[in-house]
């Protein structure tokens, strides 16, 4: 169990007053290996942001494990957020702070070393070609700028693993080809990264292995070319719909 | 606790707040400039008001048959203040009253068209006996102020004895200055009044002048800082927590409902900071945030008093040794503490920064209620008091400030407030912790659903619905005062027709909503062995709380006895407050109540929250504990037996015998120990058959 993410039988079920209990992830198994991008890949209340949610520690797991770099998410999970950065279009950004005081703010927080913060800070804007902006305040900046500071935060403290839950919602076709090219770069440098998406082609594009999601529950897990030859089918569409109405 | 991160947070959430620049303003600049602008204008608007009264010329017209007799005394009254004047000098107080008549036609209508400020009627004695009663105004004296009640019982307000003569003084009340001369008059003419007796009584032989026959003067035997303490102790509290929560909010609401609806706090939450460092951060923005708009709204009113535009009494003397100052401050940490907490909790509530300035007035209404106890009369320390939070810090900060170092009860003071403190500084831990902070979108498919998924979300607003109707009609419907009315009024309209209500409205289920299942045989046993026992182990546990802590008389006595109108007969009272309690009071609390609560709480918190509604629904302050307790009785029999009809023997039953005990002189809250503790075995035993034949309440939160 060396792999930097190892998932066993891990199901979360909410708790609502009105609905009872709803079970958004029913015992699902995965292992994401070092320096590969895994991508998690489901339709819309398929179980991808819960999961995610839960190797991120924000959520906690009904049942089942789920081991991030050798921490458990429940027993440790102060030692699972600093190993980690989680992208989400759904997080946001403090508006009344700069680009480098944003940076700083995340890289102090997640304890990276205080004598390396200013020179960690000075490479991420270098980076992410932010330096024009650097003091504007974030709530001044455009929505691609803004998502270029969202990804500098989240490495700020140059975490081994990197979660990115479904980060080209909502971006144009350019932000989020950058998108795909930062986080094909984070592979390059040995960051493991956890992704999730409905969109098939990045799910082509990017991910080394792809597990597919349907209805908290994980119907295949494979490399895409596996995935084919399983199916009989080429694209990732049809390999989706196939495990999907499967299933059903 | 990464103190390191505690302090990285705190400089953030610090320099986003510098940053609002509109908070900033309306938080500190705005009361800054508007105090001083308010009581400058006040004090422009008072004085201008007081010149002008002063300098008015009233004009007044005469009326009546004893009109010139009138005349006379008014031209005599005038004299008598022009020698005055002359004498002592304005200095002494003694103002001018400028006045002089107008002839006029109609004085009625010259009133309303403000050509004169007033008009008097001369009225002979028998022309004022056969006015109607009401026309006239009592008839005062100067001895006897009206504004002391105590005084008007010890000196009963003289009144217009037949025969006298009268004379009426009509003014506009909705006009300043017709007001202001009728009370000139009014005063003029009453010392007119006293002059003339005393004349009258030197004449015919009373041998010494009159004002000389006794002198009366009172002296305070309470040093100057002891009354400048009582008076400032009755409200230094409550403006703290005014302060506090007005200050603390500032930054309070915004800190995680504004996170939340912003998306931000999704993001700290996946950093590498424990959820106890960011409370702790939070926390401690919200107090020092807090403190600060206190101190400077503190400053702000020590300046106006340092220079005087505030004006103080002159014995005010406030005289704080530093053992004083350092006791207060041990007690302000906690209660910084306890109200930075419940704005926490309030914003981590709430769901978006508008829900939370929603919650926060209800929410700061009742601190301010609840910290203003030591303006209660005859409230001490050493009593309950001493146990509930802000309350105990109330009193006791009045009691210190008077000199009165009561150690031990300061001491318990301190570790109630403490305890709270620590337990909403947990309890807002919790909170930020919680999952629905995240997902709370996601509970909202009720809204959409309505009906009986609705029903748990809506419930607690039906009944704060009950509870504002009751008290309204119970304090405002004259109609209702009677105790027949009331209890058909609150058993019939809200407790028996408002569930059915409810129950129409949300599509439930009647017999699950109301719980009609049956129960076991020997539940039966155990629901009538709780009648008499459950009411001694109450009156007894009150007893026993009574020696650590005085629990008041009217409080035990509530246990055994109730108040029913004397000669109502026997049938009427099992009627009316037994078997209709019984059943409507339990459809409404052991039935939908409980019903629509059963998946917020578990068990045990679901037996204490229904069992404490229901203490509040008794309208009577002290009614509420026994009540209470009551009520957490009931609730449990409904979570053994899953029936709301063992609840509704008890109920009735518990109310019999209390009656019954009441109506047969049974000192029930006088009896010796051992009753009580056979009482206590007796009650377990009935639970222990209730838990042996138990068949819960179904679909319980684990």
């Amino acid at each position: 169990m060396n792999e930097p993410v190892v998932v066993r039988n891990l199901a979360k079920t909410f708790y609502d007053e009105a609905r009872g209990e709803v079970r958004a992830v029913q015992g699902i198994d995965f292992e994401c290996r070092a320096g590969e991008i895994f991508g998690l890949l489901g339709a819309n209340g398929a179980g991808k942001t819960t999961t995610l949610r839960m190797l991120s520690t924000i959520l906690t797991p009904t049942s089942g494990s789920a081991e991030i770099l050798g921490y458990d998410v429940v027993a440790d999970p102060a030692a699972v957020r600093k190993s980690l950065g989680f992208y989400s279009a759904s997080t946001a950004l403090y508006p009344r702070l700069t680009a480098r005081e944003t940076i700083e703010f995340f890289a102090r927080i997640n304890q990276y070393p205080g004598e390396k913060v200013r020179e960690r800070v000075d490479y991420l804007i270098e980076r992410f070609g932010i330096a024009q902006y650097a003091n504007a305040r974030v709530d001044k900046l455009s929505t691609g700028m803004k998502q270029k500071v969202s990804i500098a935060r989240t490495v700020a403290h140059d975490p081994p693993l990197l979660i990115f839950d479904e980060p080209t919602v909502g971006l144009d076709v350019l932000n989020a080809l950058e998108m795909q090219e930062v986080i094909k770069e984070f592979r390059a440098h040995g960051k493991t990264i956890v992704f999730s998406t409905h969109i098939m082609s990045e799910a082509e594009k990017l991910c080394d292995r792809i597990a597919i999601i349907h209805d908290g529950k994980i119907l295949a897990c494979n490399t895409l070319e596996n995935l084919r030859r399983v199916t009989g089918v080429h694209y990732l569409e049809d390999i989706f719909v196939n495990y999907v109405r499967g299933q059903g | 606790m990464n103190w390191e991160t505690i302090r990285v947070l705190l400089v953030h959430e610090l320099r986003m707040l510098v940053r609002d620049r509109r908070t900033v303003i309306l938080a500190v600049g705005v009361p800054i400039l508007m105090i001083p602008i308010i009581l400058f204008a006040a004090k422009w608007i008072n004085e201008r008001r007081a010149r002008t009264l002063e300098e008015t010329v009233y004009r007044y017209a005469v009326t009546g048959t004893e009109a010139e007799q009138l005349r006379s005394t008014l031209a005599r009254a005038k004299e008598s203040q022009a020698r005055a004047e002359t004498e002592k000098g304005k200095e002494e107080g003694l103002e001018r009253f400028k006045f002089e008549e107008v002839k006029v036609q109609d004085p009625a209508a010259s009133l309303r068209n403000k050509d004169i400020h007033f008009y008097l009627e001369a009225l002979s004695g028998p022309q004022a006996d056969a006015l109607p009663k009401k026309r006239e105004k009592e008839d005062e004296d100067e001895v006897a102020p009206q504004s002391d009640s105590t005084r008007k019982e010890i000196l009963p307000v003289p009144t217009r004895l037949p025969g006298v003569p009268l004379i009426l003084i009509y003014y506009q009340g909705d006009q300043d200055t017709s007001q202001a001369g009728e009370g000139k008059m009014r005063d003029l003419l009453l010392r007119e009044r006293r002059n003339g007796r005393d004349a009258i009584l030197l004449d015919h032989g009373f041998p010494v002048d009159p004002l000389k026959v006794i002198s009366i003067a009172d002296k305070s035997l309470a040093s100057a800082g002891q009354v400048t303490g009582a008076w400032v102790g009755r409200f230094l509290t409550a403006f703290l927590v005014m302060f506090l929560l007005t200050g603390g909010s500032v930054v309070a609401l915004d800190i995680v409902a504004g996170e939340k609806e912003r998306g931000s706090l999704e993001t700290l939450l996946t950093t590498a900071a424990r959820h106890g460092e960011i409370v702790a951060a939070k926390q401690l923005t919200i107090v020092l945030v807090a403190i600060l708009i206190t101190v400077i709204h503190i400053a702000n009113i020590l300046a106006y008093v340092t220079f005087r535009i505030i004006k103080m009494p002159e014995d005010f003397v406030i005289k704080a040794p530093p053992g004083t100052v350092v006791t207060l401050f041990l007690l302000f940490i906690p209660m910084a503490a306890f109200i930075s907490s419940i704005l926490l909790m309030l914003s981590a509530y709430a769901k978006t920064y508008k829900e939370a300035q929603l919650y926060f007035f209800p929410v700061y209404l009742v601190n301010l209620t609840i910290s203003f106890a030591a303006v209660l009369p005859g409230v001490s320390l050493r009593s309950a008091i001493v146990i509930v939070p802000l309350a105990n810090v109330s009193v006791a900060v009045r009691e210190i400030l008077v000199g009165k170092f009561d150690w031990p009860m300061i001491g318990l003071t301190f570790v109630a407030m403490a305890a709270a403190a620590v337990w909403t500084v947990r309890a807002s831990a919790r909170m930020l912790s919680q999952e629905r902070l995240i997902t709370s979108s996601e509970a909202d498919v009720a809204d959409f659903a309505g009906g009986p998924a609705l029903f748990p979300k809506h419930v607690l607003r039906w009944y704060a619905l009950l509870g504002v109707i009751l008290f309204s009609v119970a304090l405002n419907v004259p109609q209702m005062a009677t105790l027949r009315r009331q209890v058909l009024f609150n058993d019939l309209v809200l407790f028996l027709a408002g569930p059915l209500l409810m129950i129409w409205k949300y599509r439930l289920n009647p017999k699950e909503a109301l719980a009609f299942r049956a129960v076991k045989p020997a539940v039966w046993l155990a629901a009538l062995l709780i009648i008499p026992s459950g009411n001694l182990v109450g009156i007894g546990a009150f007893r026993l709380a009574d020696l650590v802590i005085p629990v008041p008389r009217q409080m035990l006595e509530q246990f055994g006895q109730e108040l029913t109108p004397p000669g109502m007969p026997m049938w009427q009272i099992i009627l009316l407050l037994a078997v209709l309690p019984g059943i409507c009071e339990e459809i409404a609390f052991r039935g939908t109540l409980l019903y629509g609560l059963r998946r917020k709480f578990r068990p045990a918190g679901l037996a204490v929250v229904v069992g404490l509604i229901f203490g509040l629904f008794h309208v009577a302050f002290f009614r509420i504990i026994p009540a209470g307790f009551m009520g957490v009785v009931l609730t449990a029999i409904a979570l053994f037996t899953g029936s709301i009809f063992p609840g509704m023997l008890v109920h009735a039953g518990n109310n019999a015998f209390a009656f019954w005990a009441g109506r047969q002189g049974y000192p029930l809250a006088g009896l010796n120990w051992p009753l009580y503790l056979a009482a206590l075995a007796i009650f377990g035993l009935s639970f222990h058959i209730l838990y042996r034949n138990r068949t819960p309440y179904p679909d319980l939160r684990n």
